[in-house]
């Protein structure tokens, strides 16, 4: 069933949809030999940054990417990611289990000590000024300690960008992502997810694996934008913190920070339609001069000229040109 | 059972509590203009406001400059290309100035567009006077035709007084343009049909 | 001065038997044009019980697929549905079918009915002295327009959606443009238009249930000498007669954006789609309030009955319910941390959404404080009520972790939330409900069931929902999306143990029909108060079942503290 499932998926199809057709030519020049590269050397994600080379770098286990049976939340890669998890694990978590294990003892303590053996008479007490007051200050001063570093990581995941960071846009279309770098003459990857059996192939996990990453550069605050093509959908990142809805008619922006190159892996988390849950996202964090490489393969530009070579007739038939690796060829 | 006098309280209770419903149904309605009226005045979600041509020269200039960015959507399906002339402009708060999208019709029919816009980081949008803008009314484009959209703006220094404000180095002003559905609902279907030749 | 639900002492009802057999109508007239608040009350539950098999059978399926990675089953459903060989698309929209199901069934047409429609109509003229509600004709439209809100769902499964196949897929929430232009069908449309016909019901209810507790108590019966479950109910009418308007108000919004061209929330007309979710979530806050404070009310009733106490802090946990009502109302936006609000938007509400902890503290300690020093028996409503503390407790903890808008970045939309909502709902408004079923059901059908099955019923749903729904926290950590009929191979683990779960619940619902039909074919006969001193409100003055029209002497209540 699962390799049906896979095969019956016309990504290509879905991609072309969008009338995005400038991009899409753009994109398959550039694509191409990305692929063939991918698949001929794997595991070279050690490979010198040569201009105009890339190879997708190997995700590693258990890093950017869910594991099975676990506990907790995903090891984070940014700072609002540690400073959250550090909120989470050392207040939140720390003070629902003593509240959920203090009721607990409570009510273990009723079944022990006053069960209608053991306490015949029932007392006819139903007042107690002091003790009501006391359940009613001391939630609010542990929610008083609850708000505080509540308040400041809000305020930190809210710290505007500076004027030098990256832009990119990443646009939530039915079912697939474009990120666009308009920094960089404003070329445009679009991303499908991969077919389950190529996911594997290359080394990544199903239905988190895409075909084109989006690819930022390590160590320095991108300036996110997400927008939505047709209906809401959200870019989210679980590894680093990240979640923003793509919102047809306008604009979001976050700050992205990652401190480790590597990929990260994420999926649309609002319902979008059919192929919601078939729509993942993945962030490959590079190194600068990696990603300027990467970028010069895409086309690009590395200042922030708008690109000339846009001026390119859409010529609507000249589309099927293989922005995406079709699953069934 | 029920007394006259009873039904009469109930009738009355009743009542008062249909009209309760009947409240919170129109504020319902309401909530569609106050929500855009409270956008436009706080500047909500981004929301950019209008100033005249005597606001704008009232303005004092200001030797601070901010960077702005510009960024264009289409809706889907709509057939126009829509891109900012400009990736960014850094400008004096208080300054006046002029910026400019490039439009096309690439279908073979008239289209009628019309753009929405926000601004991010969206405490900004208090801030961010817009003096003319296409987004101001409709646009029409024929066939083929290609033209240039300019928007007028200046970013209110005041935005130096904001504790949310001041810290923003660069405000991004984004459109997306639709194609105005109640105008032409078929014009868009061509140009989806041939993008997907299979 | 606040006397409690123990001090009642009614009198004036040993002349109700005597009209037991008094002009019952014929069977059409009864159980069609009913406009007695018992007939009414029952018809609500069966229709609730029939509601919850097919949202239950739903999420049965739903469990189904998602034991395992891939698409196993939808394709063959979406095959067997609409006749033809299915699509990829066509089985996936199926799947958003199914969600959507589950969510509008449970909280429109099982939870709702069941606790107001149900417990309510039934519990309260009892509990006041009434002789019934106090307009018995628009109690029935109130019934038959959630039956035909009902059917209006039910039917949508059955034309287009949208291009991929039958029903609505848009998810609970309905959110546009998904819900407008996101789906073409006319199955959209229905869904829509079912919960007009639910909503109009539900606001007629509350009408009713405000003007019953404001004008019909029994002599003597002040509003602080009601019971807590009359408290729970009167609160719970103001949040429906409020918050129901402002959904009907969005939801014909929709309605008119999809076919009327108007742009309410459609960029492309200078609407907004985000300014859907406002009023949704003006109305979808208070109505988790809705489907739980009468869930309060039953546990109240139940601990109180059996510890042999009066409720502990009984204006306390009144006003505490009436703080939780005002306050659902301004803390909306919790439910939209990602839809790009402001920083300061986001730390209001996350400041007001704590708040609400603070009442919801003062129940379960005030619970707790009244089974302390009491004589407790453990029987099944009571243990039932015991496991309601605690599972309340953990979907409420895990709420102030999900009201931090910082935390929520990464939470929103995760099976973390999953598993919060129904640890507060379907663990603790079900569990509520089959604690109230238990302590009336022998009051209401005269027949007792067997406490055996009802405590083997509660032990095996116990360990069954909690396989279901605890391991939910651990898949949304880990960052597994809602909503999603597949996911990565690293989430499967934890959603075997889940779908285990619902196997083990799921025989936990049988014993439960099980022990319906064992009491109505060979339950003892029950008494008036079959559960004795602890039981004081004024239904257990009353025989079982009630007499056809009882209170038409009103009782009169004495304030025990002043003999």
């Amino acid at each position: 069933m699962e390799s049906e499932s896979a095969t019956t998926m016309k990504f290509g199809e879905q991609a072309r949809r969008a009338g995005s057709v400038i991009s899409a030519i753009g994109l398959s020049l550039a694509a191409l030999p990305q692929i063939a590269l991918a698949q001929a050397t794997e595991a070279a994600a050690t490979a010198t940054a040569a201009a105009g080379s890339y190879v997708p770098l190997k995700p590693v286990p258990g890093i950017g990417q869910p594991i099975d049976g676990a506990y907790g939340f995903q090891e984070q890669f940014s700072p609002t990611g540690h400073y959250a998890l550090w909120m989470h694990d050392a207040i939140l978590m720390p003070v629902i289990t003593i509240v959920s294990l203090f009721v607990l003892l409570l009510l273990i303590i009723v079944v022990v000590r006053f069960n209608k053996r053991r306490n015949p008479v029932a007392s006819r007490t139903s007042h107690n000024t002091l003790i009501e007051v006391v359940w009613t200050l001391v939630p609010v001063l542990i929610l008083v300690g609850i708000a505080i570093p509540s308040i400041t990581l809000l305020a930190r995941q809210y710290k505007p960008a500076p004027e030098s960071a990256l832009t990119v846009k990443a646009t939530g279309n039915q079912w697939y992502w474009t990120y666009t770098y308009p920094d960089n003459g404003g070329f445009e990857v679009i991303s499908n997810m991969l077919p389950d059996d190529e996911a594997v192939k290359r080394g990544e996990p199903a239905k988190l694996a895409v075909d084109n990453r989006l690819v930022v550069p390590v160590g320095e605050p991108i300036r996110l934008q997400t927008a939505g093509a047709d209906v809401i959908h959200s870019f989210a990142v679980p590894s680093l913190w990240f979640k923003l809805d793509a919102v047809p008619g306008r604009i979001n922006e976050k700050v992205l920070f990652i401190e480790k190159p590597g990929v990260y892996y994420g999926q649309c988390s609002e319902l979008c339609g059919a192929r919601h849950g078939y729509m993942p996202i993945a962030v490959e964090a590079l190194p600068r001069d990696k990603f300027d490489s990467w970028v010069l393969t895409q086309g690009g530009t590395k200042d922030h000229q708008p690109k000339a070579a846009e001026a390119v007739p859409a010529a609507a038939d000249a589309a099927p040109a293989s922005d995406t690796p079709a699953p069934a060829a | 059972m029920a007394s006259a006098s009873l039904q009469n309280r109930n009738r009355r209770v009743g009542a008062y509590a249909l009209l309760g419903a009947l409240a919170m149904l129109g504020l319902g309605y309401a909530s569609v203009p106050l929500y855009r009226l409270f956008c436009q005045v706080t500047g909500f979600n981004g929301t950019t406001q209008r100033a005249t041509d005597a606001d704008a020269a009232q303005t004092k200039v200001s030797p601070i400059t901010v960077s702005v960015r510009f960024d264009g959507n289409l809706d889907r399906n709509m057939p126009w290309d829509f891109k900012p002339l400009q990736v960014t402009q850094t400008v004096h708060l208080g300054a006046r100035s002029l910026a400019a999208y490039s439009a096309r019709n690439l279908s073979d029919q008239p289209i009628t567009g019309r753009a929405s816009f926000n601004v991010e980081p969206d405490t900004a949008g208090k801030y961010f006077k817009k003096i003319e803008c296409f987004c101001f009314t409709e646009q029409t484009l024929q066939p083929g035709q290609e033209v240039r959209m300019p928007v007028s703006y200046y970013v209110d220094p005041a935005i130096l007084d904001d504790p949310d404000g001041k810290d923003i180095e660069q405000i991004t002003l984004s459109y997306t343009f639709h194609e105005d559905r109640t105008v032409a609902q078929a014009a868009s279907k061509p140009l989806d049909q041939a993008a997907n030749p299979r | 001065m606040a006397t409690t639900a123990e001090t009642f002492q009614a009198h004036g009802d040993a002349h109700d038997h005597a009209h037991d057999h008094d002009h019952k109508p014929g069977f059409f007239a009864r159980w069609f044009m009913s406009t007695n608040h018992k007939d009414i009350g029952t018809l609500y539950l069966i229709f609730a019980i029939v509601a919850g098999i097919i949202g239950g059978a739903v999420s049965g399926l739903m469990r189904l697929e998602l034991e395992q990675p891939g698409i196993q089953y939808l394709t063959i459903w979406a095959t067997w549905f609409d006749g033809k060989p299915a699509e990829m698309n066509a089985a996936l929209h199926l799947w958003n079918v199914l969600i959507t199901a589950h969510g509008l069934i449970m909280v429109f047409f099982m939870v709702m009915p069941a606790m107001i429609g149900g417990f309510g109509n039934w519990f309260v003229p009892l509990m006041i002295g009434a002789p019934d509600m106090a307009f018995p004709r628009m109690n029935n439209i109130s019934f038959w327009l959630t039956v035909a809100g009902f059917c209006s769902l039910m039917f949508s499964a059955f034309v287009p959606g949208d291009t991929s196949g039958y029903g609505a897929g848009i998810g609970w929430t309905a959110y546009a443009p998904l819900a407008t232009y996101g789906s073409s069908g006319p199955a959209v449309d229905f869904a829509i238009f079912s919960l007009h016909l639910a909503g109009a019901g539900s606001i007629m209810g509350a009408i009713n249930f405000i003007t019953t507790i404001f004008n019909m108590r029994a002599p003597g019966m002040t509003l602080h000498k009601m019971p807590l479950f009359v408290w729970s109910m009167l609160v719970t009418a103001f949040l429906l007669l409020l918050s129901l308007p402002v959904l009907a108000a969005a939801i014909t919004m929709l309605l008119t954006d999809r076919n009327f061209g108007t742009t309410f929330f459609d960029a492309s007309g200078g609407g907004d789609p985000v300014l859907y979710q406002h009023p949704f979530w003006v109305f979808g806050h208070p109505e988790v309030y809705i489907m739980i404070l009468p869930g309060f009310g039953i546990i109240s009733q139940i601990i109180s009955t059996f510890s042999k106490k009066p409720v502990f802090g009984y204006l306390g946990m009144a006003y505490a319910m009436v703080a939780i009502g005002v306050v659902g109302f301004i803390v909306w936006a919790h439910h939209m941390y990602t839809t790009g609000l402001s920083v300061n938007t986001k730390m209001y509400f996350t400041a007001a959404t704590m708040v609400i902890a603070v009442p919801t503290g003062i129940k379960i300690f005030s619970w707790l404080a009244t089974m302390w020093g009491g004589s407790v028996s453990f029987k099944a409503p009571m243990v039932w009520a015991m496991g309601f503390i605690f599972l309340f407790t953990v979907g409420g903890v895990t709420g102030v972790v999900l009201s931090n808008g910082g935390i929520d970045d990464n939470l929103q939309d995760t099976y973390y939330v999953v598993a919060h909502f129904h640890y507060v709902l379907s663990l603790g408004a079900v569990t509520a409900l089959f604690a109230g079923f238990y302590y009336w059901f022998p009051k209401m059908s005269g027949r007792m069931y067997s406490e055996l099955l009802a405590q083997v019923h509660f032990w095996i749903f116990f360990v069954g929902v909690n396989l279901i729904f605890f391991p939910m926290h651990f898949l949304g950590m880990q960052g597994m999306p809602r909503l999603y009929p597949d996911y990565p191979a690293a989430f499967e683990h934890w959603n075997q143990v889940a779908t285990t779960g619902y196997m083990i619940m799921a025989v936990s619902t049988l014993i439960f029909f099980v022990n319906i039909a064992y009491s109505f074919v060979a339950g003892r006969k029950a008494e008036g108060n079959y559960w004795g001193e602890g039981a004081t409100t004024l239904e257990w003055t009353l025989s079982s079942p009630p007499p056809f029209h009882q209170f038409e002497t009103l009782p009169v209540i004495e304030d025990a503290a002043h003999h």
